[in-house]
């Protein structure tokens, strides 16, 4: 087997094995579906007149997929340091970039099969979410939104020591973003200042493309937009990632 | 022809010959000097032994060598190429036992060994053979995180052997073993030497030194403090043997009274005579009321090793002393 085939095997069979962790990924976002979902049950958001599920389905959806992909590959880099399986792979002619592509393609995978029951789920009455025609579209941008924070979770893995400062760190980074970017609360609410600032967040971008595709709340120019700003993020935090790797604390 | 016959006397391509040519490497950390001018080579097919008190700068010169640091100066040689940067040729040719931490997550033995084994591209086979070699087929499909703590020193062993390398770096691998599983590594150890396998050995059990090392070096506040086979070492360092006796035979005195005795002192509830000219004393202390109780106790590497190891520590202290003894 190639030395990615395996590393992807045994994060996969990880992965399974570890059923409360597992579960939680999926069931994370789909909480704040269901608590947003019911304070705000039937109504619109004044300033469009589109309902509110149209703005936070896609937002607590691109969120809860940034949010795994930052936490999933920060937890794994810093945990295979710690315990010096970094420093095993270190020793093999194995590159960093296969290591990394067999975290990526699982990460992935993962970030797919939550948007799938995200979306199953707020598609049900209670919810109410209406797809757009452009929907597929989604599936693009969802690829470009998890790489992109995946390269934030590299930088984190990578500086962070124990897995306190992970979460703390990741936390830190990922919960005001998902405000500022009008994960939680639809951005047209915000001051216009405030919706400026959000330009500089990845997640704004990721939002808005993931909102355009899926419920049509943009043009497709939007979407373009949206991918084009996640490729660009992706360069920076990849090379700032690239940088900042540690392959021992020890060194 | 005749070529051909002198190249083997020439030291400079012994040099190129050797698996491990280290000369005159140094590392500071900070204030602290790592290695300070460390000169060592290890023949191929050679068990060469690496002892010294924690803290002496093994672990440096060992990282030195597998190429996971870069030495501030000096030059490092490993199977005739440089070991920094990352060597990714080199790398599948060295064998390093991993911590007993650094396994895979949530994987079966073989899993883990499976993953190692494709990261250093070796074949499938090459899986089973090595659980084998490491007495650890039964627990082939026990979790990485339920093995016990022997077992996983073994899984860890077997990390590094399980492409089959030429060198191997050991690092104490047998701390956490039984006795019994500490000797089934030993016949592990010999089959992978007569297999011609170069092995860089690091202990804290001199014993097992002694038993397995061709060659070991001590190393002491970063500078190698000796260099040689364990006999050589111990035969080289003049140390004594000693002689012990119930105490109520003679005094202290008494005893350093005999011809040939170097030192006399009670420990351990015993007179101890230290001698090197032990059948000299023995016939002595025969003529001065037989030798029952008499017990014989020859030098060891570990004898050599504390010589070496504590002088570094009291080398102030002894400075003073031969400074009075002079006045």
């Amino acid at each position: 087997m190639s030395a990615y085939g395996a590393l992807t095997a045994a994060g996969y069979r990880a992965q399974v094995r570890d059923a409360a962790t597992l579960f939680f990924t999926f069931a994370f976002p789909l909480v704040f579906l269901v608590v947003f979902g019911l304070i705000f049950s039937g109504q619109e958001v004044e300033e469009t007149g589109r309902p509110y599920i149209s703005y936070i389905a896609p937002g607590v959806m691109s969120w809860g997929v940034g949010n795994a992909a930052v936490f999933g590959i920060a937890f794994t880099l810093m945990q295979w340091r710690r315990d010096d399986l970094l420093r095993l792979i270190r020793m093999t002619p194995t590159s960093l970039p296969t290591v990394l592509a067999s975290r990526y393609v699982l990460a992935l995978a993962v970030g797919v099969v939550q948007a799938v029951v995200f979306i199953a789920v707020a598609l049900l009455p209670l919810f109410g979410l209406e797809l757009d025609s452009r929907w597929p579209l989604a599936l693009p941008v969802l690829l470009l939104g998890i790489t992109a924070f995946l390269s934030i979770g590299v930088i984190i893995g990578s500086y962070a020591d124990t897995p306190e400062a992970v979460a703390a760190i990741a936390n830190f980074l990922m919960v005001p973003m998902a405000f500022l970017s009008g994960s939680f609360l639809p951005l047209d609410m915000m001051p216009s200042w405030l919706q400026t600032v959000s330009r500089v967040l990845p997640l704004r971008y990721f939002n808005d493309a993931v909102s355009a595709s899926l419920t049509g709340s943009g043009s497709l120019g939007d979407i373009a937009v949206g991918c084009g700003a996640l490729i660009g993020f992706t360069v920076v935090f990849a090379a700032i990632g690239l940088k900042t790797f540690r392959w021992s604390n020890r060194t | 022809m005749t070529e051909t016959e002198t190249v083997p006397a020439d030291p400079g391509n012994r040099a190129a010959d050797a698996a491990i040519h280290v000369e005159e490497v140094s590392k500071r950390y900070g204030t602290r000097q790592a290695l300070d001018g460390v000169s060592l080579q290890v023949g191929r097919g050679e068990f060469f032994g690496l002892l010294g008190p924690n803290g002496a700068g093994k672990t440096t010169l060992v990282e030195i060598m597998e190429g996971l640091r870069q030495t501030d100066s000096g030059t490092v040689s490993v199977l005739g190429t440089a070991p920094w940067p990352r060597n990714v040729a080199l790398l599948p040719r060295l064998g390093v036992q991993t911590q007993s931490s650094a396994f895979f997550v949530r994987q079966k033995a073989h899993e883990h060994l499976a993953t190692v084994a494709a990261l250093y591209g070796a074949d499938r086979g090459a899986v089973d053979r090595t659980l084998q070699t490491v007495a650890l087929v039964d627990q082939r499909d026990t979790r990485v995180e339920n093995l016990s703590g022997g077992q996983r020193q073994r899984l860890a062993i077997a990390s590094a052997l399980v492409h089959e390398p030429e060198l191997i770096f050991l690092d104490e691998p047998t701390a956490a073993l039984d006795p019994q599983a500490r000797r089934d590594l030993w016949d592990v150890l010999h089959g992978l030497k007569e297999a011609g396998r170069t092995i860089v050995y690091t202990t804290h059990h001199l014993d097992e030194a002694e038993a397995l090392c061709d060659r070991v070096a001590i190393l002491v506040e970063g500078r190698i403090a000796a260099l040689d086979s364990p006999r050589g070492l111990v035969g080289a360092a003049g140390a004594a043997t000693s002689l012990l006796l119930p105490p109520e035979r003679m005094t202290v005195a008494e005893a350093e009274a005999i011809p040939g005795v170097d030192r006399a002192v009670l420990r351990g509830g015993s007179l101890v005579l230290e001698t090197q000219v032990s059948g000299k004393v023995l016939s002595a202390l025969d003529a001065l009321g037989g030798l029952d109780g008499v017990q014989t106790r020859t030098a060891t590497l570990e004898d050599v090793y504390l010589r070496l190891t504590s002088d570094a520590g009291h080398r102030t202290t002894q400075n003073t002393e031969n400074t009075e003894n002079q006045a």
